[in-house]
């Protein structure tokens, strides 16, 4: 277990800045997820915490120590790669202790580590095969297992169950929570996937365009984003956005109006962008939110529809199977006052007010 | 379709081929029979003797009309054994055009007619020398046409007057060599016997012992002749070292060698010298002529040609005095027919003449099947002394054990007829187990169109048949015999007894089946360990993504395949000469002592492992880069990650997953490699005294430098076919081990 330090990370590959500025603080034994779209930075920050790459400027710290040029066998740290990267020609076994093997760690005790893994992993079968032998989860616990046998002080995932059906994905969650719950282990995970961060993750860090956009606990973010990407990359589906103007007590725009909190009554007048999340945005004959229906999501007990307004396609939640509801028709939406997130125009920052 | 349906198909495809080869086999011998009187003539001719020969037959022609002359020139190196073949099912020649060198072994197996006769009908025109080439057994054989000797060529801006005598000569080449210069006053082919002989006979020796007629070189005569010419090259230094035919027309033609023995096609290769040619000079010691083997060409009639008197005819008109003059001039050859010389544009040719001369003291080679033993032991001999590692005497006398080695006896005939039985039980049970296998379960669907299936086949089935298992099963057949005197006998094991026994040799002697067999293992697993080491050490530099000109380093490093293997190993042989290669250039530049590489074992061996290396590493480069492009970049992170170091990635990673890819190429290659022939060939050529040689270059000689002992060369063939098929079987095993690619 070790805590991790980033401290004005750049990387750039040639004129292509990737990683731009990253400062972070991992306290020991965390789930910090890293999280963003694709390109954002969050894998090459991976790798440049197990040493496979080397930053251009900043610091990385694990466990107190400046680890910039040391190689990543002296990290002690265990990652596992998106490919599984398995050693096709060892079996499970071969490959579970080839890390221990190379430390000329004794027989009695590699044997012990390795069915230790193997047993926590449910991998106790599998052992004398080879990867081309198992299924595309079974290949996953391996790659898992391969780092939990050297008892690593930090464990790094590269978006380990990218290759995995949705199913299996779930299962493997659940897995890894428990896995993390046993071990107590430090790990740092990346994904682009915002469900996968926000179920596993203690803590949270979204990044975009190799800068880091907010970090702290999942519901925190999700209730309070520092700024228009963070409140559109997490939850599903994305949050409305409905650029207007702030006027007494609500804010509008051409073709909306929606009704805020008391405490915005001081920006009038301004122009902003307010966010909505379609799950308090509900679908009324009324509402100050006007348009017409293009497309319906029924998912049973509820569902979402697309409604085309004048300041973009905004969804809203319907209760219900929706058998009312045509594509075409005109219908509008409304929400509580205290459900309305308010934005700058410009900076795209969340404006926030004291309470 | 049924089993029962499967064979009859079979049994039917077998029956059309027989028909078919049957068809075509009639169709052969079915010969359009000739209108008028074809008289065939077969010569290997080119440039100016062909066209000479061609306006011959022309006129021929028309002064003959009953008879239409027909010419066709065969490639020299199939000639002899295409006029074997031929004559005695009466396919060949009427009349063809040969050296004297099988005369009497074609005279023994009834090939020839005689032709004293006509030869009497034109008295005094032929030198006795070049009639005695033709006879066998007190018979003349053949017509000579043209006469063909080494004389001594001078460069008359450096020899003004040519010299008379050996001492005159060696003076002369003293005052003329400046090793330092690369000048030298005398060049020949001096590691070639054709080239020694006249010295042999100028010291008085001669190379047959009467009345047995048995080859007999270590003679106090041939220990002189061979002491004298080492002391020219190795002594005086006024020749220089392993000289080659090519390297003496260079120094001839850069003026710098002043004098140059060599025979009348030397002339052609001469540019821009002001040379003439004379006789060999009189050897001072003993006074006696150094006179040159004499080959002599002649118009020789088929034994079973159909029109013998036109035939006759024809090499009559050959040998006539107008169409002797027509071939010197036009085909520039030293006809034999005196009377030609009578005309000036002849006479007054002074190469002509010269050569006409000195064949007049030549000494007519010997035309039975013993002189073809002597070659090998002798050039061995000769190259031993040249390059200083045995004295004369030491090695003619291991020629000589040589000689009596090759010329071993017949051993006694065997009866076929236990192997035969052998043989047929061994089919037998072979077709049993064959119809007794279990049939496949799916066979059935597998083999649904086994008449389509048949149709196909067919044609590639044929080839492999006629190109492939007829000659392999003649070669192996061929083991079981004895040939000598133009007969095969059947003498059951007794060559692989010989063979694996060793029987003339100790097994540490380079002519030892089993030192030729170490040899050959130590050439193979060498060439192999740094084939693919340097193979694979140069595609892991090749796969470095920042390393660029990527592709132009690839095509420059695969430029060594593509040229053809003995081109690669005629330049190397250049590149390992002693006084003009450029190795011993390089040395010279670091200060070290020029090497001559193929006077002792370890360094013939090394020159030739490093020409070989040089031919093969660049398949187990590519082999092994399209290896390693497969390895996913990952699995080194990952490995990196697990702790392991460069080497440990090298060892753990890379070579277990190169081994599906590499092991076939290794295996491919140590076959390749065991049978590389133009290599030990070309470059070593088994210097010193054959201790080079691997199994197939030894069983080249028996069959072609050492009388003719096909059965023995068939047997050698055999032992590495056999040895062979262990070796792959072995490592077919090794190969199906698991790897991840069969997992």
């Amino acid at each position: 277990m070790a805590d991790v330090t980033l401290r004005g990370v750049h990387k750039a590959f040639g004129d292509n800045p990737i990683v731009r500025g990253v400062d972070l603080e991992i306290g020991s034994g965390e789930f910090m997820v890293l999280v963003g779209p694709s390109g954002c930075g969050k894998t090459t920050l991976l790798r440049l915490l197990a040493g496979l790459e080397q930053c251009d400027q900043g610091e990385v710290l694990i466990d107190g120590k400046v680890m910039n040029d040391a190689a990543p066998r002296e990290r002690n740290v265990g990652m596992v790669f998106q490919s599984y990267a398995l050693y096709p020609h060892m079996t499970v076994r071969e490959n579970l202790a080839f890390a221990l093997e190379l430390r000329k760690t004794p027989k009695a005790e590699l044997d012990a580590r390795v069915n230790e893994a193997a047993q926590m992993l449910e991998l106790e079968k599998l052992l004398e095969r080879r990867p081309k032998q198992l299924s595309g989860g079974q290949r996953q616990r391996v790659a898992i297992g391969r780092a939990i046998v050297r008892r690593p002080s930090v464990f790094l995932f590269d978006e380990p169950l990218s290759n995995l059906d949705a199913a299996l994905r779930v299962q493997m969650r659940g897995e890894l929570m428990r896995l993390h719950a046993r071990l107590q282990s430090t790990m740092i995970y990346v994904t682009h996937d915002q469900v996968e961060a926000m179920t596993l993750a203690t803590r949270l860090a979204v990044f975009n365009l190799g800068k880091l956009q907010q970090v702290g606990k999942p519901l925190d973010l999700y209730a309070r984003p520092a700024n228009k990407f963070v409140a559109g990359f997490l939850g599903s589906p994305g949050m409305n956005f409905l650029r207007g103007r702030v006027g007494k007590g609500a804010v509008a725009g051409d073709g909306f109006s929606l009704a805020l909190s008391p405490r915005y009554t001081a920006l009038e007048g301004r122009e902003v962008i307010a966010g909505v999340r379609p799950q308090a945005l509900t679908l009324s004959a009324q509402g100050g939110v006007r348009g017409e229906i293009e497309a319906i999501e029924r998912l049973g007990t509820e569902g979402y529809a697309y409604l085309r307004t004048k300041v973009g396609t905004v969804v809203a939640r319907f209760e219900g199977g929706g058998a009312e509801l045509k594509v075409g028709d005109a219908w509008g939406a409304a929400c509580e006052a205290a459900s309305v997130l308010l934005f700058d125009a410009a900076s795209e920052e969340a404006i926030a007010v004291q309470p | 379709m049924t089993r029962v349906g499967g064979v009859a198909a079979v049994k039917r495809a077998i029956a059309i081929v027989t028909l078919a080869c049957a068809l075509f086999a009639s169709g052969v011998r079915a010969e359009a029979p000739p209108e008028k009187t074809r008289i065939l003539v077969w010569h290997a001719y080119r440039a100016a003797e062909e066209t000479a020969l061609l306006m011959l037959i022309d006129q021929f022609n028309a002064a003959h009309p009953e008879y239409r002359a027909e010419a066709l020139a065969l490639p020299y190196d199939v000639y002899p054994s295409k006029l074997s073949a031929a004559i005695p099912t009466g396919h060949g020649p009427d009349v063809f055009i040969f050296a004297q060198e099988r005369v009497s072994a074609w005279a023994r197996d009834g090939l020839l007619s005689p032709m004293d006769a006509d030869a009497a009908m034109m008295p005094g025109e032929f030198p006795e020398a070049a009639l005695d080439a033709l006879r066998s057994k007190g018979a003349l054989w053949g017509l000579p046409l043209s006469l063909k000797s080494v004389a001594l060529y001078v460069n008359k801006s450096l020899v003004p007057v040519a010299p008379v005598n050996t001492d005159e000569m060696v003076a002369l080449a003293q005052k003329l060599t400046d090793p330092a210069q690369g000048r030298f006053g005398l060049a020949w082919e001096a590691g070639d016997f054709y080239h020694h002989a006249s010295w042999l006979s100028g010291f008085g020796g001669k190379l047959f012992k009467e009345p047995e007629h048995r080859p007999v070189v270590d003679t106090p005569e041939g220990v002189a002749a061979l002491t004298f010419v080492r002391d020219l090259m190795r002594k005086k230094h006024v020749m220089p070292e392993e000289p080659s035919a090519q390297l003496v027309a260079t120094l001839f033609n850069a003026n710098r060698a002043a004098m140059v023995i060599n025979g009348p096609w030397f002339a052609g290769e001469i540019h821009g010298v002001d040379y003439e040619v004379v006789s060999l000079p009189i050897v001072s010691a003993t006074g006696l002529p150094a006179r040159p083997l004499l080959t002599v060409e002649a118009a020789l009639v088929s034994a079973t040609s159909e029109v013998k008197d036109g035939a006759r005819a024809l090499a009559r008109f050959l040998v006539s005095k107008d169409a002797s003059i027509l071939r010197a001039k036009i085909g520039r050859q030293v006809v034999a027919t005196r009377s030609a010389y009578d005309d000036p544009g002849v006479g007054g040719d002074t190469l002509l003449r010269a050569f006409r001369k000195q064949a007049e003291s030549a000494v007519p080679m010997d035309n039975t099947p013993a002189m073809l033993t002597v070659w090998e032991p002798y050039k061995r001999a000769l190259t031993a002394v040249l390059s200083g590692l045995l004295e004369p005497d030491e090695a003619l006398a291991q020629a000589q054990r040589r000689l009596n080695a090759i010329a071993k006896p017949m051993p006694p005939p065997a009866s076929p007829w236990p192997l035969l039985l052998l043989a047929a039980g061994g089919i037998l049970a072979l077709s049993i187990w064959i119809r007794r296998r279990p049939v496949r379960p799916d066979a059935p669907a597998l083999y649904h169109d086994v008449r389509r299936a048949i149709a196909y086949c067919t044609p590639a089935a044929a080839s492999i048949l006629v190109l492939v298992f007829i000659p392999f099963a003649i070669g192996v057949g061929l083991a079981f015999f004895h040939h000598g005197e133009g007969r095969y006998t059947f003498v059951g094991l007794s060559n692989f007894v010989d063979i694996l026994t060793s029987r003339d040799y100790r097994i540490t002697e380079p002519m030892s089946f089993w030192f030729t067999l170490a040899v050959t293992l130590a050439w193979t697993v060498a060439n192999v360990v740094l084939h693919v080491s340097i193979g694979l050490f140069l595609a892991l530099l090749l796969r470095d993504p920042l390393l660029k000109f990527k592709g132009v380093y690839r095509v420059l490093l695969i430029v060594p395949w593509a040229v053809p293997n003995y081109i690669t190993a005629l330049v190397w042989k250049g590149m390992f000469h002693r006084q003009f290669g450029a190795i011993s250039a390089l040395l010279a530049t670091l200060g070290l002592e020029p090497v001559s590489w193929f006077t002792r074992f370890s360094t013939s061996f090394a020159a030739n492992v490093v020409t070989n290396t040089w031919l093969g590493f660049p398949f187990m480069m590519v082999v092994s880069l399209g290896a390693l492009q497969s390895i996913p970049q990952d699995l080194y992170e990952a490995a990196e990650v697990d702790g392991a170091s460069k080497w440990a990635q090298f060892r753990h990673i890379t070579l277990p997953l190169l081994r599906p890819a590499l092991l076939p190429a290794v295996i491919l290659g140590s076959v390749w490699t065991f049978n590389m022939f133009n290599i030990i060939y070309l470059v070593s050529g088994g210097e010193p005294g054959g201790a080079t040689d691997i199994l197939v270059s030894e069983a080249y000689r028996w069959a072609f430098q050492r009388n003719e002992q096909f059965g023995f060369a068939a047997a050698y063939s055999t032992l590495i076919f056999l040895f062979l098929l262990g070796w792959s079987a072995l490592t077919r095993r090794v190969a199906r081990e698991p790897s991840p690619e069969a997992a």
